[in-house]
This record gives structure tokens, C-alpha cells and sequence, in this order.
């Protein structure tokens, strides 16, 4: 895994993953929820479709999960993910064809090296749909 | 508009009001399923010569397995309103790394809720307020999430 450095970034930076939100992907996750407390889901099942919506959805964390995934993959092992938030403005369904997408919105320096780094963040379906749009925060490390 | 209430009932007594919801150890094991399931690759998380070189000397989760950890449920405002519920939103801020072998424990609460009525009618939003502590009581990570309750 590359180290990005703070000075390598500029705003206009585009970072960008494709996902695909396979009922199987999709149980793996559930089942990991599970795993440190051992505390059943209370979401729905693979198979369940809420009212209001069309078809099963992809739970919320799960779409948080690859947007900080697409970031801390490209901050580095030296970068710190320090804030991210998103709204889910449509569902994210099971099966679609998802990307997600950052851009380099700000760079701020620090003192003593390095700075911080706020991207946009947001998944996009096959629709060309934004169902999670969001804001992450990273410190980069500076190259001296 | 006229200005009115629109007709939702929820529990006020239980805003503010913080509950310990659990904890968990989030072990090597745990971490390597995680990573599986959202396909995360960061030698950080996995591999354990790259991580004893890497800024924490140690296997480290990634920052999101704390949206995934799954405690008793939040506390209940009870809303009554609508026929379905889903996320909303979710901002999570972190503050220290999760070693494996950490041991996290998590409080929530209530902060609010409140109606807003737009274009699509009323919706009524319930916001939580989550602290995530580990074994040294350090504060590792706070995350705010609101659901919003509908009628579809």
C-alpha cells in the first residue's frame, strides 16, 4: 500500500472504487456484526423487503463502510481518517452496481508537517443515483 | 402551512438520558472477517509483520468496524409515527486507533426528536449520540446517527 503525502494532494483530486452489493456480500457482513458480542441483528433479513421500499436494501453501516474504506485505502498507512459522515438520501439496494467516489475539496496545513485533507464523499449507482453523499476529514503525513 | 404539530408521540423521558449498551473485544479473528465482508486489504488490518512496522506497531481495525459493531440496541425513544423506519444519517468522528485485543465499550442516548415536513410530507427524525471507550477508558471514537420514521 502507497503513503500518500500531504503534499501530493490538491483540491480536484478524484479517488474512485466500483462495489457491487451481492446478496452474499451482504450476509457476510450481517453475520460479522455478530461476531464480537455476539448480539443477534435487529435488521431484516436478505430476503425482506421493508415497506416504502422496492427490493432488499444494503444496511446503512455497510455503505459507510466502503466510503471509509475508499479513503483509508488511499490515505495510506501513515494517513488518519478523522471524521466521516453521510446522509443516506435514497436506499442503496442489494444487487446494484455501485461506484464509490471522493473528491479533494480542501487541504489545510499543519504545523510541524503534514496537513489535514475533507473530501467529498458519495456512492452512485447504475441510475446515476447519489443514494449516500458525505464529507470525510484525514490528516496526511508530510513528506519531510 | 398551518403551522400545526403533526400528530407523533415518542417517550421524552428518555431524552439525554445515557445508557451503557455494551462492549465487545475485537479480536485479530474478528478484524480478518470484517475486512473480508467490505473487502478491505490494508496490510494495517491484516497482516502482522506489516502492521508491527506500521505507526501503531500492531494489528489495528479499520475505523468503520465501530459502525458495525452491534451492542444491545440503542436506548428507545419509542416513536410513534408512520409504517417504516431507516438511517438517515451517520457522522462518526475518531480519536484513537482500535488494537486488536481492545475492548470496547459503548454508551448511547437520545438527543432529540423532532418532526420536519417537506415536499415528500412528514417525516420524523430520531438522533443518537453513541461514545465508543476502550479498556483504558480513553474515548476511541462518538458517532451521531438519526433515523427518520415515515409513512410510505
Amino acid at each position: 500500500m502507497d503513503q500518500r503525502y500531504f503534499e501530493d494532494v490538491e483540491p480536484g483530486d478524484e479517488i474512485d472504487v466500483s462495489w457491487d452489493a451481492t446478496p452474499d456480500a451482504v450476509a457476510e457482513f450481517m453475520a460479522t456484526r455478530r461476531l464480537a458480542s455476539g448480539v443477534p441483528p435487529v435488521e431484516d433479513g436478505p430476503e425482506q423487503v421493508r415497506p416504502g421500499f422496492e427490493r432488499p436494501i444494503v444496511p446503512g453501516s455497510m455503505s459507510l463502510a466502503v466510503l471509509s474504506r475508499l479513503v483509508t485505502d488511499w490515505m495510506g498507512p501513515h494517513g488518519r481518517l478523522r471524521s466521516i459522515s453521510a446522509s443516506y438520501r435514497r436506499p442503496v439496494y442489494r444487487d446494484d452496481r455501485l461506484r464509490a467516489l471522493a473528491l479533494v475539496t480542501d487541504t489545510e496545513e499543519q504545523p510541524g508537517g503534514g496537513g489535514r485533507v475533507k473530501l467529498d464523499v458519495y456512492i452512485e449507482n447504475e441510475r446515476g443515483e447519489r443514494p449516500l453523499q458525505g464529507v470525510a476529514v484525514v490528516e496526511l503525513p508530510g513528506r519531510a | 402551512m398551518s403551522g400545526a404539530e403533526p400528530a407523533f408521540e415518542y417517550d421524552h423521558d428518555i431524552i439525554g438520558v445515557e445508557f451503557q449498551v455494551g462492549q465487545a473485544t475485537i479480536t485479530k479473528e474478528h478484524i480478518a472477517r470484517y475486512c473480508a465482508a467490505v473487502g478491505e486489504t490494508n496490510p494495517l488490518y491484516l497482516d502482522e509483520a506489516a502492521a508491527a512496522r506500521g505507526p501503531y506497531g500492531t494489528i489495528v481495525a479499520p475505523p468503520s468496524i465501530l459502525s458495525a459493531l452491534l451492542m444491545e440496541p440503542r436506548p428507545d425513544p419509542d416513536v410513534r409515527f408512520g409504517n417504516t423506519s431507516y438511517a438517515a444519517g451517520t457522522r462518526f468522528e475518531y480519536f484513537e486507533p482500535v488494537r486488536a485485543g481492545d475492548t470496547i465499550r459503548v454508551s448511547a442516548l437520545v438527543k432529540e426528536v423532532y418532526a420536519k415536513t417537506g415536499r415528500s410530507g412528514t417525516m420524523v427524525f430520531a438522533v443518537y449520540q453513541s461514545r465508543y471507550r476502550n479498556q483504558h477508558d480513553a474515548e476511541v471514537a462518538f458517532e451521531e446517527f438519526a433515523r427518520v420514521f415515515r409513512q410510505a
